[in-house]
């Protein structure tokens, strides 16, 4: 097959409207975050400042990475063994769990949190059920908890973690294993030293797709979360519409997608370097 | 062949022109004419849909369009739009907002020669940036089957035998911010003391099992009987008791608080005429007849419209007691908004 470089062109399309729906607002929203005050008349990095000088800020950003870090973790632990399933299992049986893996995707996202509610609540079917089984005599808070929160973007998010992961799985020539187990492996250290690290692109995209969605999700956070737990979009959303101080509400947009974008980088960066051992 | 092929160019035209469109607003290609009103969540937007919707489509042929949202977030989207079309042709806003509204430049002043229902309405509530509709009161809404003995006073919020089953909604809803000033008012501050308001707060804190970040979340956590006591609209309890929702309104003994809602045409709206014939509807005798009636018991600001039902045993029997209820001076607490939702944060932050 011949190769030509003359194919770049087709990313024009894409480009142009990453410039124009990106990256331009972005120029403005740094634009705006450098401004002291809400009328926007004087330069300054006064916001950012304010929002490094507060242990306050601080607190939110780190409960946020960490909620985000936490929910990409359980995400992770569910979801590799689904993956791994789905990729041994026959086509037919394959698409079946595909298929209910990408269900919670099919339903709006406001809906999926209103049903949550219903099932987190004091009154909820989670609770009742706790009750009924004797485990319980009390109602345990659930909504409004970060537990709550990071089961519920665990179960949103699901497919995004899912779908990569298989289809890294599937590309695993088999034969591997056999290889690895003829020569003497175990189970365990097969898939450690063997279908982990061959897997790891798949892993890393899940965890930076997943990671990157529960840290910036705002339905979620705020309706299972409530006004209590104050996460990143929260904070940013009542800065800018509650008490309408736009330049402090961008200055914190930008520190936030800059924090999510070094985490995304450092996975990319422990990704590359798995799959150097794993081809190494 | 002779059917002619499509070339390269004439494809990535055409694809490019697809995409284009499907960015454009969906109205600009409406058959009739579309108004885009926006309303609150809750009673506003079942009142607004059920009744003024038909109403305002056999006056004048054309249909609505809603747009959920809190009046805080609609200045927020108009301040955004400033200068081109704003995303919406008529604006709902509480008391507070439109001193924001009006000083921002976002809102057209009302045409009251176009607006023959106008005149009907009390003095009190014709405004020059458009007509009051209604007045909200807030007083304690609390599950029956769960409170056998009705709460007397929001001091009742405090009392440990409700942990963690109050509820409170944050402070971007009105609903939020008048209840901080009546607690803040009854503990013995003012609007430029709200001390009071925080210490009392942190008293109630341990008993506060949810606190809504959205309001209209808030209608969910009664419906699953999340929150069984806390401070809430008139007309949202009775939407919900019409329901089924096991919920009763009391007025405290410190009396009620209340505030105007008013309709608005926002500045550069794209159908100004559509705009005052839907507000112009709003304020009709028969439409606020209507509105009064349950599940929705919407406050009349029209003179011709006699208080009836829920509105005469619980708020006010008549104009003279309407004009009673207390409200607030927005003018000195807006400006401190920014500061008050900031405190609020730090001092609900689990």
């Amino acid at each position: 097959m011949k190769r030509t470089h003359d194919e770049w062109p087709l990313a024009l399309p894409l480009a142009a409207l990453f410039v124009v729906c990106f990256f331009a607002p972005f120029v403005v929203l740094v634009a705006m975050s450098l401004h002291a005050d809400a009328q926007m008349q004087t330069w300054s990095i006064a916001q950012y400042v304010k929002f490094f000088g507060d242990a306050f800020n601080l607190g939110i950003l780190a409960s946020t990475v960490w909620l985000a870090v936490k929910a990409t973790l359980v995400c992770l632990l569910f979801g590799y063994p689904i993956a791994w399933v789905a990729s041994r299992a026959p086509a037919r049986w394959q698409s079946v769990l595909v298929f209910i893996v990408v269900l919670p995707i099919l339903t709006s996202v406001v809906v999926r949190t209103f049903a949550w509610i219903v099932i987190l609540g004091r009154e909820g079917i989670l609770n009742d059920t706790l009750r009924l089984l004797r485990i319980v005599d009390q109602p345990v808070p659930l909504l409004f908890t970060e537990t709550g929160v990071i089961a519920v973007l665990a179960q949103v998010q699901m497919p995004l973690m899912v779908l990569p992961l298989l289809a890294t799985l599937t590309r695993i020539d088999p034969n591997l294993a056999d290889a690895s187990s003829a020569l003497g492996a175990g189970a365990w250290r097969t898939f450690l030293r063997v279908t982990l690290p061959l897997s790891a692109p798949g892993l890393v995209a899940g965890c930076i797709l997943v990671f990157s969605a529960c840290a910036t999700a705002f339905v979620t956070q705020t309706l299972i979360g409530g006004a209590r737990l104050i996460y990143m979009p929260l904070h940013i959303y009542q800065q800018a519409v509650g008490a309408n101080n736009w330049p402090f509400a961008a200055a914190i947009s930008v520190v936030f997608t800059l924090a999510v974008m070094v985490v995304i980088y450092a996975l990319n960066r422990a990704g590359r370097t798995s799959k150097a051992y794993a081809h190494g | 062949m002779a059917s002619r092929e499509v070339n390269r160019r004439e494809f990535l035209a055409a694809a490019a022109g697809a995409g284009l469109a499907a960015l454009l607003p969906m109205r600009a290609f409406a058959q009739s004419k579309t108004l885009v009103a926006a309303t609150f969540p809750g009673t506003w937007s079942e009142a607004h849909r059920n009744l003024l919707a038909p109403y305002f489509k056999k006056r004048t042929g054309a249909s609505v369009t809603q747009s959920i949202q809190l009046a805080t977030d609609q200045l927020a989207k108009l301040a955004a739009a400033k200068g081109g079309r704003p995303p919406f042709d008529v604006a709902i806003l509480d008391e507070p907002q439109v001193f924001d509204g009006a000083n921002q430049g976002l809102l057209e002043e009302y045409p009251v020669a176009k607006s023959p229902n106008y005149k009907d309405l009390f003095p009190a509530y014709q405004d020059k940036w458009g007509p009051k509709i209604s007045l909200q009161v807030i007083g304690i809404g609390y599950n029956p089957n769960k409170i056998k003995t009705p709460p007397k006073s929001y001091d009742d919020l405090l009392n440990p035998a409700y942990k963690g089953r109050v509820g409170l909604t944050a402070l971007n809803s009105q609903l939020g911010m008048a209840f901080l000033a009546e607690l803040n008012r009854i503990k013995g501050g003012n609007e430029s003391n709200f001390d009071p308001a925080f210490a009392a707060l942190r008293a109630m804190l341990p008993n506060v099992g949810s606190v809504a970040a959205n309001l209209g979340s808030y209608a969910t956590l009664w419906q699953q009987e999340q929150v069984d006591i806390a401070p809430y609209n008139f007309n949202f309890v009775q939407t919900l008791k019409a329901k089924g929702v096991p919920v009763e309104f009391v007025v405290p003994e410190t009396g009620l608080v209340g505030w105007t809602t008013s309709l608005h045409i926002t500045k550069n709206a794209v159908e100004p005429d559509l705009a005052v014939a839907y507000i112009d509807s709003h304020l009709a005798a028969d439409m606020q007849s209507e509105m009064e009636k349950p599940p929705y018991d919407i406050i009349p600001t029209n003179s011709k419209v006699p208080l009836a039902g829920a509105i005469t045993h619980t708020v006010a029997r008549t104009p003279a007691d309407l004009a009673k209820i207390r409200g607030f001076d927005w003018t000195k607490i807006n400006p401190q908004r920014t500061a008050l939702i900031e405190r609020f944060n730090r001092d609900i932050k689990l």
